[in-house]
């Protein structure tokens, strides 16, 4: 019984092993993949800004009342109306706003970013890649 | 020798992670599309979709990219033959313009291979006012500034006021176009202080609800 268990340990291994190997290099991928154009990570923000900019969150109102990143402003699309005055009175136009969201999946920085360019015409706006997920778990 | 054998299998059966190919749910119309006005405020969407395999199928996970776009599922498992619907409900909040939200659904028999149903959704209006802010710094020249109020052709929507909320930063209207083009100039007093308005654009458009839209002037 123990040889037949031992025996049944390397089949379940050798049918692991691409498996975990895939894994592995879909990890590797996922960490590998640099921003896009308008992204910008954590640490681009530290080394390029010294942390001096502008933070919105996109998310909904109530997970910004949950947790947020301290100093940052409101502005999500379903109270846009409601909530740009507030942050135009934030704004400074010498500052960068970046933009986050839930990360993953999430659209919804890019979305008020976009939004930012295109209605506002303010050019200095870019998103945080890995959005709220980034920031919390650094 | 038969306990490894049975054992092998198990492994092997283990590696295949679930790929069944006698069970699948085949979907009716996975991506839909809508045209739809602020007013309208929301949508409900129904996927409908029918087993055509061999065994049941359970909906594991539905999975939406935005907050906004949820989703309602009556029950998880259906049998051989058996139909069922997901319906979406997109609250439009403040959104307008093209809008495509996909929701993905993993089932038990494919695990690995999520099936996105697709929304897509116009919120159409046909005014464009751009840009919606202007501003200055302090000590710029005290010179006005103009937002576009532009109808699409197929429309007529007449602007009835414009009212700035700081008389410090006045709003004037001009008009390039009844029903079709106009033009909103923006002037500070002067560019000493900080300051801030929201001008209201209130139009006859549409009839019942008519809109008003907000530019805002800033002095920074």
């Amino acid at each position: 019984m123990i040889r037949a268990l031992r025996q049944f340990a390397i089949v379940l291994g050798i049918a692991l092993l691409p498996a975990l190997v895939s894994g592995a290099i879909q990890l590797k991928w996922n960490a590998e993949v640099p921003p896009k154009k308008d992204e910008v990570t954590i640490a681009m923000v530290h080394n390029n800004w010294s942390d001096h900019v502008l933070w919105v969150d996109a998310r909904t109102r109530a997970k910004y009342d949950h947790a947020h990143i301290p100093d940052a402003v409101l502005l999500n699309e379903d109270e846009w109306n409601s909530l740009v005055a507030k942050f135009l009175d934030a704004w400074d136009p010498d500052v960068p706003v970046v933009v986050y969201c839930d990360g993953g999946s999430c659209d919804a920085s890019h979305a008020i970013a976009e939004r930012m360019r295109s209605e506002l015409k303010i050019e200095k706006v870019y998103v945080l890649k890995g959005g709220w997920g980034a920031w919390s778990g650094k | 020798m038969r306990t490894i054998r049975l054992l092998s299998l198990l492994a092997l059966s283990l590696s295949l992670l679930g790929a069944r190919a006698d069970a699948e749910l085949k979907w009716d119309h996975p991506i839909q599309e809508f045209h739809r006005v602020p007013e309208d405020k929301e949508i409900y969407a129904h996927y409908t979709f029918k087993n055509v395999g061999a065994a049941p199928v359970t909906i594991k996970t539905v999975r939406s990219s935005c907050g906004c776009t949820t989703a309602h599922l009556d029950k998880k498992t259906f049998a051989p033959g058996e139909a069922g619907e997901i319906v979406l409900h997109f609250s439009f909040g403040d959104r307008k313009g093209l809008y495509r939200k996909g929701v993905s659904i993993t089932t038990d028999d494919k695990p690995s291979e999520p099936f996105v149903i697709n929304l897509l959704v116009d919120i159409h209006d046909p005014v464009t006012m751009t840009p919606a802010l202007v501003y200055w710094k302090k000590g710029d020249p005290a010179e006005a500034k103009s937002v576009q109020f532009t109808v699409e052709p197929t429309k007529e929507v007449h602007i009835k006021s414009v009212t700035s909320s700081n008389p410090r930063l006045a709003a004037k209207l001009e008009t390039t176009k009844a029903g079709e083009q106009y033009a909103i100039s923006v002037k500070p007093t002067d560019t000493a202080q900080k300051e801030s308005a929201e001008i209201s654009v209130q139009t006859d458009f549409p009839s019942d609800a008519p809109r008003a839209y907000t530019i805002h002037a800033r002095i920074k």
